[in-house]
C-alpha cells in the first residue's frame, strides 16, 4: 500500500514539475475538439445526436498520449529495471500508474466536457451529473487498457510500437457504450437503455481493471 | 505408414464430411420462403461466426497455457487458432453482409452484434499485426498472450450483444427442422475442418520452429 502511493506521488509530483505531458494532452484534446467543431456544421438536434461520439473520440486521442508516456520517465531514466526490481507486487505498480492515468483523463474530461458542450450549444448544467457519472465509469476502463498496452510496449524493442493499433480496437466498447450514454443524457432519455449502457461501462471498468492488475507481471517481462 | 494410413483415412472422412454439408445445405435444406435461395448463405455465415469465437477463445486459452507453462507448442496453437480465426471473422462479416443485403437492403448497419462482430475482428488483427513485429519467439508469445487475453473480454459481448441490445441482427430465429439439422451439420463439419486446418498449420509452425533451431546451432 505505501509502494502504490509512493508512486503516485511521484508521477504526480515529477508531472507537476516538469510538465511533460499533462499540457500536451490537454492541448490536443482542445485541438482536436475545435477541429470537429470546425467541420461539424449541424443543426441543435443532429448535433445532439452526435457530441457523445465526437467528445469520446477527443478523450481518448489526447488520452493515448498519456497511456504511451506511462512508463516514459523510467525508460528514459534508466530506472526501468529498477521498477521491475521493487519489492512490491506488479499488481500495485500497475494500480499506481493506472491511477496516475485515471487522474490525468479526469482533469482532460473537466476541461473537454464543458468546451464540447460550449461549442456545440448545449446545455451542460442540465446534464452535469449525468456526465461527471459517465466520465467516472469510463476513464477507468481506458485507462486500465491504456497503462496495460503501455507496460507491453515499454517492455521491449521494436514490437512495441504496433501495440497502439491494438488499443483502440480493445477500448471501442467503452467508447460506445460512454459515447450512446452521452447521446441519451444530452436527449433528456434516462431510461431503462441509459442504466444498461452505464451498467456495462461498469462491468468494462471492474473487468479491464482486473484483468490489468493480473496481467501485468506478465507484460512487463523481458 | 500405418500412422500415414490413419491420416488418410481421418482426411477422407473430413472429406465426405465437407462434401454432404455442402449438399445438405444446396439440396436438403428446404428454400425459405421470403428471403429464397439467398438464404442458405447462413449453412455458411453461421458456423464461420461460430469459429471466430471459437478461434479466439482457443488463442486467449493457448496464451493462458504458454504464460503458466512457457512451453512455445502453445505459442504454435496461438498462432494457428489466431490464423484461421482472424479468417473465419472475415468471413463472418463478408457472408453477412451478403446476408444483409438480400434481408435489410444495405450491405452494413451499425447493428450491435456487426459492429461487435468488426470489434472482434478489428482485435484478432491488431493481436496478429502486433505479433508479426516481433522477432523474439518467447516475447512474442507472451505479447500475443496478454493482448488476447484482454481481447476475449470481448467474446462475450458479440454473443450476447443481441440479448442485451435491440438491434437488427436476429437473435434465434425460428427454423424449419430440415433447416436446423443442415445447419447443425454444416456447423459440425466446419468445426472439424477447422480443427484439421489448425492442426495441420501448428504443425508446420512447429517444423519451421526447429529448421531455425538447427540452422542456429549448425
Amino acid at each position: 500500500m505505501a509502494a502504490f502511493w509512493w508512486i503516485v506521488h511521484k508521477d504526480l509530483v515529477s508531472e507537476f514539475r516538469s510538465r511533460r505531458v499533462w499540457p500536451a494532452m490537454l492541448l490536443l484534446g482542445i485541438v482536436v475538439a475545435l477541429v470537429f467543431s470546425l467541420q461539424v456544421e449541424l443543426l441543435a438536434e443532429q448535433k445532439q445526436q452526435i457530441v457523445g461520439g465526437l467528445l469520446w473520440l477527443s478523450v481518448f486521442f489526447a488520452g493515448a498520449m498519456v497511456f504511451d508516456r506511462s512508463f516514459a520517465a523510467e525508460r528514459d531514466e534508466g530506472c526501468w529495471d529498477g521498477l521491475k526490481l521493487l519489492p512490491v507486487s506488479p499488481g500495485a505498480v500497475f494500480l499506481a500508474k493506472w491511477t496516475v492515468n485515471v487522474l490525468a483523463l479526469a482533469a482532460l474530461e473537466s476541461l473537454l466536457i464543458p468546451l464540447f458542450f460550449v461549442l456545440s450549444d448545449l446545455p451542460l448544467a442540465a446534464h452535469a451529473w449525468q456526465l461527471a457519472l459517465i466520465a467516472a465509469l469510463a476513464s477507468p476502463g481506458l485507462a486500465a487498457v491504456g497503462t496495460l498496452v503501455s507496460g507491453l510496449a515499454t517492455g521491449g524493442g521494436k514490437g512495441g510500437n504496433g501495440l497502439v493499433l491494438v488499443v483502440l480496437p480493445l477500448v471501442i466498447p467503452v467508447l460506445l457504450a460512454a459515447a450512446e450514454c452521452t447521446r441519451l443524457a444530452v436527449a433528456q432519455q434516462i431510461d431503462e437503455a441509459w442504466w444498461r449502457w452505464l451498467q456495462l461501462l461498469g462491468v468494462f471498468a471492474i473487468v479491464f481493471i482486473t484483468a490489468g492488475t493480473l496481467l501485468f507481471e506478465y507484460a512487463i517481462e523481458d | 505408414m500405418v500412422s500415414r494410413l490413419r491420416t488418410y483415412c481421418a482426411e477422407s472422412c473430413l472429406a465426405v464430411l465437407m462434401a454432404g454439408a455442402i449438399l445438405a445445405a444446396c439440396l436438403l435444406a428446404p428454400t425459405e420462403s421470403t428471403m429464397g435461395h439467398a438464404q442458405r448463405i447462413i449453412y455458411v455465415h453461421v458456423p464461420v461466426a461460430w469459429l471466430g469465437l471459437v478461434g479466439f477463445l482457443v488463442m486467449a486459452g493457448s496464451g493462458l497455457a504458454y504464460l503458466s507453462r512457457r512451453n512455445l507448442a502453445w505459442d504454435h496453437w496461438f498462432q494457428a487458432a489466431g490464423e484461421l480465426g482472424w479468417l473465419c471473422c472475415g468471413l463472418t462479416l463478408a457472408t453477412g453482409s451478403l446476408w444483409a443485403h438480400e434481408a435489410w437492403g444495405t450491405w452494413w448497419e451499425w447493428d450491435p452484434r456487426l459492429t461487435t462482430a468488426f470489434i472482434l475482428w478489428a482485435v484478432y488483427s491488431g493481436v496478429l499485426l502486433v505479433r508479426a513485429g516481433i522477432d523474439d519467439p518467447h516475447r512474442r508469445a507472451r505479447v500475443g498472450a496478454v493482448l488476447a487475453v484482454l481481447g476475449a473480454l470481448d467474446v462475450p459481448l458479440v454473443v450476447m450483444a443481441t440479448r442485451w441490445f435491440r438491434g437488427l441482427h436476429p437473435a434465434t430465429p425460428e427454423m424449419a427442422p430440415w433447416m436446423r439439422l443442415t445447419l447443425l451439420i454444416c456447423v459440425a463439419a466446419f468445426t472439424v475442418f477447422f480443427a484439421w486446418l489448425a492442426n495441420r498449420r501448428r504443425e508446420q509452425l512447429e517444423l519451421d520452429s526447429r529448421w531455425v533451431h538447427l540452422r542456429q546451432d549448425s
